[in-house]
């Protein structure tokens, strides 16, 4: 049994998950297709309902 | 962000996943890492390169509505902090070309055109799917104008116009406005260039441009000197581009910000001809952005035109509310059947109101798509790589009692490539897949389901 898991996209969605498994003590490879991480949340101003800034 | 920090995870930007064999429990991957022509390790992101680049392109991460470079950083907190050569537009990589200039500039030493491609083997117990979403490409219906009407634009295009760090620096203008604005740099180049371009003229001949041109339209050179038909010609170029000038300052000094705001939402969702779900988040998006966009602005007067507003989540409802009464949105409950364009640029929003039964016009300032979420293009080929099925629109269908679970045992699924949701939704089921791997990877992969 391998404890590595791969995570394909780094939007929020995957960041999460990659965050709580490494969390957990497990390795992660998070597998992203921009040279960036943060997916379409990056590009949003402020996220509902509280208004705050996205990053 | 504490993803580029964590021990535990290996970050593996600008890659792609090219192939996942075996079972749960005992997968082996294949990534590609595609060359950034970038030390990520020695990079500090100072970005020295990218202001010294003098290939100028539009900025993908600002929708196209700014300006970029070809040695570029996604975005400026983006992660990893390390700059990007984009081959297709930098010169060093077209036939026949030289400029280096990144590489002179870099402290860092971190510029390295022969980078390659690196392939990376490596095995994994569980894999999880967050691959996300699509907008839907609001050029599938042309009655709506987008593409054509510049004032027409999508509402994450408005996200941007909204952000302190976009393209405007949060002030809402026109698009029609803001392409007066651009150009006004450039005509004033030009004009000045074209009466700079006089004065040759007028030392060789020691007389003003002005009276040799009023002369000269009265009769007087006519048959002589070559240079007086070129300097004539070049009087006229110059007034020319003076009369554009004037006009543009004239128009930019008229130049108000957007105040009227129509939303139309569903566009491309909950409509038979292209996407039969609902996207879920577009509702509460376009209460957001119009409550934003009026603490900019406390003249903004905003209308949300649509079927009727879905407000099914945790103090949903409340926000709604919290729209009408504080940032005093007009719901119109309606169908929109066609938006066009007055000759000063105004668009007009053609409308069924299905309250009084009537056709009704308003004129607005700014026109703001909500777009559908849509399954994104790279869901069939990755499926087919991981062996996973789709749904009947095109999302990771998951199995019925285990909602996260993909037809591949030890395959998860989260986010928007499940189906359309938002942000709070997308973050617990990310969660919840993460758990499910975990169990995978403990050895207890079948969840007992409570009977």
């Amino acid at each position: 049994m391998n404890r590595d898991v791969l995570v394909i996209g780094g939007g929020i969605a995957g960041i999460q998950a990659s965050l709580d498994l490494a969390e957990m003590g497990f390795k992660v490879h998070l597998v992203e297709r921009l040279p960036s991480i943060g997916g379409k949340m990056a590009q949003l101003d402020k996220t509902f309902p509280t208004n705050d800034c996205a990053l | 962000m504490d993803v580029g920090r964590h021990p535990n995870i290996d970050l593996l930007a600008y890659s792609e996943v090219e192939s996942v064999e075996g079972e749960a429990g005992d997968f082996r991957v294949t990534v590609r890492k595609k060359p950034r022509y970038v030390d990520e390790s020695k990079c500090t992101g100072c970005g020295a390169c990218a202001e010294k680049c003098p290939t100028v392109t539009s900025d993908e991460y600002n929708l196209g509505l700014g300006k970029a470079k070809a040695i570029y950083k996604y975005f400026a907190q983006g992660i990893p902090s390390a700059y990007t050569i984009d081959a297709n537009l930098c010169r060093n990589f077209q036939a026949g070309k030289k400029c280096g200039v990144c590489q002179k500039v870099c402290q860092a030493g971190a510029i390295d055109y022969k980078q390659e491609a690196k392939t990376l083997e490596f095995p994994v117990g569980a894999v999880i799917v967050a691959t996300g979403y699509e907008l839907f490409d609001a050029r599938r219906i042309p009655e709506y104008g987008y593409g054509r009407i510049p004032n027409v634009i999508t509402a994450l295009e408005f996200e941007r116009f909204l952000s302190a760090s976009g393209p405007t620096h949060g002030h809402v203008h026109r698009v029609t406005d803001l392409a007066v604005q651009e150009a006004l740099p450039e005509a004033e180049k030009t004009c000045q260039k074209a009466f700079k371009g006089l004065e040759r003229f007028e030392k060789q001949f020691e007389m003003t441009s002005d009276a040799f041109y009023e002369r000269y339209e009265s009769g007087e050179f006519k048959g002589g000197d070559e240079d007086y038909e070129k300097w004539a010609a070049a009087v006229r170029a110059a007034r020319k581009a003076k009369d554009e000038l004037e006009e543009l300052r004239r128009k930019a000094e008229s130049i108000e910000a957007a105040h009227r705001l129509a939303f139309i939402q569903c566009v491309g969702s909950r409509d038979i001809r292209f996407n039969k779900y609902c996207s879920g988040f577009c509702c509460m998006h376009a209460i957001k952005e119009a409550i934003i966009a009026r603490e900019h602005d406390r003249d903004a007067q905003v209308y949300i035109f649509g079927m009727d507003i879905r407000a099914v989540g945790k103090g949903f409802e409340e926000y709604r509310n919290r729209g009408a009464h504080e940032a005093g949105i007009h719901y119109v409950r309606s169908r929109v059947a066609e938006v066009t364009e007055e000759r000063d640029h105004t668009p007009v929003v053609w409308y069924e109101d299905t309250k009084e039964r009537v056709v009704r016009r308003m004129p607005v300032d700014l026109v703001i798509l909500s777009t559908a979420c849509q399954p994104s293009a790279s869901a069939k080929p990755l499926a087919d790589l991981l062996g996973i099925e789709l749904n009947e629109f095109g999302f990771f269908k998951t199995l019925s009692h285990l909602p996260l679970d993909t037809t591949k045992p030890g395959i998860f699924i989260c986010g928007c490539a499940h189906s359309p949701m938002d942000i709070p939704e997308s973050v617990a089921q990310a969660s919840s897949a993460a758990a499910r791997a975990a169990q995978v990877l403990s050895g207890s992969g079948t969840m007992r389901l409570a009977s």
